[in-house]
C-alpha cells in the first residue's frame, strides 16, 4: 500500500519541478489564442469607410441584443451605418453577428483583455471597433 | 360553378375563377410574382406553372388559365419545381443581388421565392443590369436594375389609378419599364406602384434606409385626411410613423391610397407640433401647464356672454360625444362643425327628398356600376381612392361616366367619360334639366313619389334648351345623360363636398336626390346616391349631430355674433377657420370680437396665434377611437405612437375640461364611450366596438332604402357673365390645411397658386410661374400662375389649403367670385 502511495505522490512532486508547470504567468506571459477564438469585434474598413452596409442583420440575429445600428445615406447615395455600437457588457461572444454579415464587415479578433473601469468604457462605438487590431 | 381537382382535392368554384384562385380557395399556395389580387391576370413571370392532366405535354400558368369542368391539376411535382427553379435562375441572371442595402430585403417576393426553392447557384451567367436610378421626384425611387418585369406597376397605374405612367419599352433582354420618353417619373404620386412592386425596384424615398421591414411595428388605423376613410397600416419604429405599409387585407380600399395617405403622414412627426399648452399673458402666448390652461378655459367659458364651439371634422366619434358633453356642461347650444358650412347643407337637402343624411351604398358597389354621374370633376381630388373605384368601373366594367363640372379633371379624361362642362355654380341647373328631360320623355320613375306636380311646375324654367344656353352644355349632352341614367341598372351619383364649396350645398343635395329618385337610382338594391364629406369624420359629425342645438347658433351665426361682441368665448377645435373658412375677414373680426378664444390644434395655426389659450392636441396616429367614412363605414383608429411633449388627445382634453366645468365625462376611455354613441344616433346603437373588424361596420347595412320619396323643387342660379371668375376647391395633393405641414404633399405642391387656361394666359401675356394680381370682393391678392388645359376660358381656380394667401378675403362662400386680373 505504501508503495502505491509513494508512486502517486512522485507524480505530484514531478509536476512541482521547474519546467513542468502548466500555469502561465499572466500578464508577464500572454498566450496566443487560436485563429478561431471569439474575442473583441472588429469592423473591417474598406477604402475610406467601414465595409458595413447597415443591413441590420447583426442586430437582428444577436441573441443578447447588444448591437445598435442606425443606417443613413451618404453623399454617394450609399447606405452606411451612421451609428454602430456594441455593448460588450451584454455581448455573449457567440459570433452570430460574424456569421450573419453578408459583406464580411465584422470579424472577431483574438483580443480578450476587455476589463475596464467604467461601464461606459464597455460600449464600443464605430470608431473604436474600426480601430480594433 | 365548375368542379375540378387540385392536388387530389375536389373543389367547386365559379367559372370565372382561374386555377390559381381555385387553389387559393382550398389553401394551396402557388408561388407567383406577377399576379396581384386586384389586377387583371397577366402571366408574365411563369413562376405559377402547374400541370393539368388534360393539357399534358406542357406546363400551364395557373394565374391566367380559367378553370374548366373536370380539370385535374397538380401544383407541385419534381418537374414543376425544376421549372420554377429555372425560371428564378433566369430572373436572377440580370438581377443585381444587393439585398443587404435594398429596403425591400426581408419582404421581397423574389428573395422569399429564391429562399423557398433553394436557388443557391445559377447555371447561367450574364451581365447584370446597369440602369441609372430614377430619383427625379421626392417620393418614388425607381431602380430598374432590380426589376423582374412583372408589370404590376404598369397595370396598377393603368387599371386602377388610370394615370398610365409606365410602360414596357425595348424588346428581349433589353426590356425595361420606363416612363414617357424615359424622362423619369412625374405623376400624381399615389404610390400604388410602390405598394405593388414585388421587389425593390420601386421604393418610397421618404422611407429610404430608415428601417428594415421586420423592425417595424404594424398598427392598423384609418387615414385622417378625407372622408374616403382608407385604412392605413403604420410602420412604427422609435415612436415615429416611419412609413405607411401596404395592406390590402383591411378596409375597402384594397390597399389603394393617394399621395396624402401614403406620403402625407409626416406631419405627425413634425417638430413644429405644439407640445405644451399656451396661455396669453401680457399679449404674448407663453407656455403653461395643463392645470393653468384648462382653468383659464373653464373660466373663459363661464364668463356669462355665452360660448360658441366650432369643431373640425377630424375628431373621432367618441371625441364628438364628449364635445357634446362639454357643450352641455358649458350650458351652450352654439355647437357646430366645419361641415356645418357645406356638408350639412348637402345632407339636409338629401334628407328632405329621401329621408336620409348619408350615402345609400358602399364604395365597392360602384366597381361594377354601369352608369356613374360625378357632380364636379373635383371628386377625384377630394376623394381620390373612391375615384380609383370609379376608374375601375369605367376601365374594367365599361361603365359610362358622366361628369357635371365647371372644369376638366382626371375624370373627364377617362374613356367613356362624357363631360357636361357648365359655367361655375350652375350644377343645379344642369341636374334640373336632366330631371326635366326624364319627366318629359316619360322615362322617369314616378311611382310612389310625392311632389311630382310641383317639381314639374318648377322645371319649366329648366328646359334643356334654356339651360344649354345658360350653362354652355349642349342639349344633346343633357338628353343623352338623362337617357343613360334612366337606362342604368346599377347607377351611382357621386357628390363630394368640402369647405371650398359652400354655395348651393343644400340646393345641390336636393337636385341630386331628385335626380336619384326620378332615374330610379335611389331604389336600386345597390349603389345609388353617394354624398361624401370632405374630412375623415364628416359623416360622423352629421350622424352624431355636432350641429347647433335648440336656439343655438351655427358656424356663420357664431362668427357674426362674436364679431358683434355678443358672444363671450369661442372654442375652436381642430380647425383653422382663418385659413380654411370662406370670408376670412369675418373670421378675423370674430376672433377679435370674442372676449376669449381657445384653439385646440396640432400646430400654431394662424387661428391659434390669435387665441387666448392654445391647447396642444394629438394627431390621428396617436389616438384610439372610430371614424365614420362617407359610405357610413365605422372603422377603428388605433394609436401607433405617443404624442409629443405634453400634447393630449382631444378625448383626454375634453374629459379634463369637463371636470373643470364641474361635470364628468360619461365614460373614461374611447372604448367605453363607443357604447354611448347609440344615445345620439339609433344607427350606432347595438354596434359592438369589438365586432368592428378589419372591414369596419357599415351602419344601416350595405344599402339604405329611401325613407321618403318627396320631390322638392329647387332653383339653380344664373351664371356670372363677367370676363373672369374665380373658383376655389381642393387640390389632389392636399386635404384641408393639415397637409401644408406634411412633407410629402408639400414637396408635390409646395405653394399656393392660381390655375388658368392657356387662352387667358396668352391674353394676359402671362407665363407659368408669373405673379398674378387678383382683385375681387374689395380685396386684392397675388398668386403664382399655373397654366393648364383644365379650365375653360374666363375661369380661374385656386386651391384653398394654404395659410397666408388671403384667398378667403376674396372668396366669401359664393359659387364663383367675380375678379379682375392684373399682371
Amino acid at each position: 500500500m505504501i508503495k502505491e502511495f509513494i508512486q502517486g505522490l512522485s507524480i505530484t512532486f514531478k509536476h512541482l519541478l521547474p519546467g513542468h508547470s502548466t500555469t502561465v504567468q499572466y500578464p508577464k506571459v500572454k498566450l496566443q489564442p487560436s485563429d478561431r477564438f471569439r474575442g473583441l469585434h472588429r469592423l473591417v474598413p474598406s477604402h475610406d469607410r467601414a465595409k458595413c452596409v447597415a443591413c441590420y442583420l447583426c442586430p437582428t440575429v444577436c441573441p443578447a441584443k447588444c448591437i445598435t445600428v442606425e443606417s443613413a445615406e451618404n453623399e454617394k447615395g450609399e447606405k452606411y451605418p451612421r451609428v454602430y455600437q456594441i455593448d460588450l457588457l451584454r455581448c455573449i461572444f457567440c459570433g452570430y453577428c460574424v456569421e450573419a454579415c453578408p459583406v464580411e464587415a465584422i470579424e472577431m479578433t483574438g483580443n480578450y483583455e476587455l476589463a475596464n473601469y467604467h461601464r461606459d468604457d464597455f460600449v464600443f462605438d464605430k470608431q473604436r471597433l474600426l480601430n480594433t487590431k | 360553378m365548375v368542379n375540378l381537382t387540385i392536388d387530389g382535392t375536389q373543389v367547386t368554384v365559379p367559372k370565372s375563377f382561374t386555377i390559381y384562385q381555385a387553389a387559393e380557395q382550398i389553401g394551396i399556395k402557388i408561388p407567383v410574382l406577377c399576379y396581384a389580387k386586384k389586377l387583371l391576370p397577366f402571366g408574365a413571370c411563369r413562376v405559377c406553372l402547374v400541370e393539368v392532366e388534360q393539357m399534358k405535354g406542357r406546363l400551364i400558368p395557373s394565374c391566367t388559365t380559367p378553370v374548366t369542368e373536370g380539370m385535374v391539376v397538380t401544383t407541385s411535382s419534381d418537374e414543376i419545381l425544376k421549372v420554377r427553379k429555372t425560371v428564378l435562375e433566369f430572373l436572377l441572371v440580370n438581377h443585381v443581388i444587393e439585398c443587404p442595402v435594398c429596403d425591400k430585403g426581408g419582404e421581397c417576393e423574389l428573395q422569399d421565392l429564391t429562399y423557398e426553392l433553394e436557388v443557391v447557384t445559377n447555371r447561367f451567367v450574364g451581365e447584370k443590369f446597369d440602369h441609372p436610378t430614377d430619383e427625379s421626384n421626392p417620393f418614388i425611387e425607381r431602380n430598374m436594375n432590380r426589376c423582374v418585369l412583372c408589370g404590376r406597376c404598369v397595370r396598377v397605374c393603368d387599371e386602377i389609378v388610370s394615370y398610365g405612367s409606365y410602360s414596357f419599352v425595348e424588346r428581349g433582354f433589353e426590356t425595361k419599364i420606363a416612363t414617357a420618353f424615359d424622362r423619369g417619373l412625374d405623376c400624381e404620386f399615389c404610390g400604388q406602384c410602390v405598394s405593388m412592386c414585388p421587389v425593390g425596384a420601386l421604393l418610397p424615398r421618404p422611407f429610404k434606409f430608415k428601417a428594415r421591414p421586420w423592425q417595424l411595428k404594424h398598427v392598423d388605423s384609418v387615414c385622417g385626411y378625407c372622408g374616403n376613410g382608407c385604412t392605413v397600416t403604420f410602420g412604427v419604429k422609435d415612436n415615429q410613423v416611419q412609413t405607411i405599409r401596404f395592406n390590402d387585407k383591411n378596409g375597402v380600399n384594397d390597399g389603394n391610397l393617394c399621395i396624402r395617405g401614403r406620403f402625407g403622414y409626416s406631419y405627425v412627426n413634425s417638430d413644429q407640433r405644439l407640445t405644451r399648452p399656451l396661455v396669453r399673458k401680457n399679449g404674448e402666448l407663453v407656455e403653461a401647464d395643463w392645470e393653468e390652461a384648462l382653468t383659464a378655459v373653464a373660466e373663459g367659458m363661464n364668463r356669462g356672454k355665452g360660448t360658441g364651439i366650432i369643431s373640425g371634422a377630424r375628431l373621432s366619434n367618441e371625441e364628438f360625444l364628449l364635445l357634446k358633453e362639454v357643450a352641455a356642461a358649458a350650458g351652450t347650444t352654439n355647437l357646430d362643425h366645419s361641415g356645418g358650412e357645406c356638408y350639412k347643407g348637402l345632407t339636409e337637402g338629401v334628407q328632405q327628398v329621401l329621408g336620409l343624411s348619408a350615402s345609400t351604398g358602399t364604395f365597392p358597389q360602384v366597381e361594377d356600376a354601369d352608369v356613374i354621374l360625378s357632380i364636379r370633376s373635383d371628386f377625384y381630388e377630394t376623394h381620390p381612392v373612391f375615384g380609383m373605384v370609379v376608374n375601375q368601373a369605367v376601365k374594367r366594367a365599361g361603365a359610362k361616366l358622366l361628369v357635371v363640372s365647371d372644369k376638366k379633371g382626371k375624370f373627364t379624361k377617362l374613356p367613356n367619360a362624357e363631360t357636361l362642362l357648365g359655367k361655375p355654380g350652375t350644377e343645379v341647373n344642369i341636374l334640373n334639366a336632366i330631371c326635366a328631360v326624364l319627366l318629359e320623355s316619360g322615362k322617369a320613375v314616378t311611382e310612389g313619389v310625392a311632389g311630382l306636380d310641383e317639381l314639374k311646375q318648377s322645371l319649366t324654367d329648366y328646359a334643356p334648351a334654356r339651360v344649354a344656353e345658360q350653362t354652355g352644355v349642349s342639349v344633346e349632352a343633357i338628353e343623352a345623360a338623362a337617357e343613360q341614367l334612366a337606362a342604368a341598372e346599377k347607377g351611382a351619383i357621386l357628390l363630394g363636398y368640402g369647405l371650398s364649396y359652400t354655395a348651393n350645398s343644400r340646393e345641390l343635395g336636393i337636385a341630386a336626390a331628385n335626380l336619384a329618385l326620378l332615374s330610379g337610382l335611389a331604389d336600386q338594391d345597390e349603389a345609388g346616391l353617394y354624398v361624401c364629406g370632405e374630412k375623415a369624420n364628416s359623416q360622423g359629425a352629421i350622424d352624431l349631430g355636432i350641429l347647433p342645438g335648440e336656439s343655438g347658433l351655427g358656424v356663420q351665426a357664431m362668427l357674426d355674433a362674436a364679431a358683434r361682441g355678443s358672444l363671450g368665448a369661442l372654442y375652436i377645435v381642430g380647425e383653422d377657420p382663418l385659413t380654411s373658412f370662406p370670408d376670412g375677414a369675418k373670421v378675423e373680426a370674430a376672433l377679435k370680437g370674442a372676449e376669449f378664444v381657445v384653439v385646440q390644434d396640432l400646430f400654431l395655426s394662424p387661428t391659434a396665434q390669435a387665441a387666448d389659450v392654445v391647447l396642444p392636441a394629438a394627431s390621428f396616429a396617436e389616438k384610439d377611437g372610430t371614424f365614420t367614412n362617407a359610405e357610413r363605414r365605422i372603422q377603428r383608429l388605433r394609436a401607433g405612437i405617443k404624442s409629443p411633449g405634453e400634447a393630449l388627445t382631444d378625448f383626454a382634453i375634453f374629459a379634463s375640461l369637463l371636470e373643470k366645468l364641474g361635470a364628468a365625462a360619461s365614460a373614461a376611455t374611447p372604448g367605453e364611450t363607443f357604447a354611448g354613441l347609440g344615445r345620439l344616433n339609433d344607427a350606432y346603437a347595438g354596434i359592438d366596438l369589438n365586432a368592428i373588424g378589419p372591414q369596419g361596420v357599415v351602419w344601416g347595412g350595405e344599402h339604405l332604402q329611401p325613407k321618403v320619396r318627396n320631390l322638392v323643387p329647387v332653383s339653380g342660379r344664373e351664371p356670372l357673365t363677367t370676363r373672369y371668375q374665380l373658383i376655389t376647391g381642393s387640390a389632389l395633393y392636399h386635404s384641408g390645411t393639415t397637409t401644408t405641414h406634411a412633407k410629402g404633399p408639400l414637396e408635390a405642391v409646395p405653394e399656393p397658386y392660381v390655375e388658368l387656361s392657356r387662352e387667358d394666359a396668352a391674353e394676359l401675356q402671362l407665363a407659368e410661374g408669373d405673379q398674378l394680381r387678383i382683385k375681387g370682393n374689395g380685396a386684392e391678392i397675388r398668386l403664382k400662375a399655373k397654366i393648364g388645359a383644365r379650365l375653360p376660358k374666363g375661369v380661374l381656380f385656386a386651391p384653398n389649403h394654404f395659410p397666408g394667401t388671403g384667398l378667403n378675403r376674396l372668396y366669401k362662400g359664393e359659387a364663383a367670385v367675380v375678379v379682375e386680373l392684373n399682371k
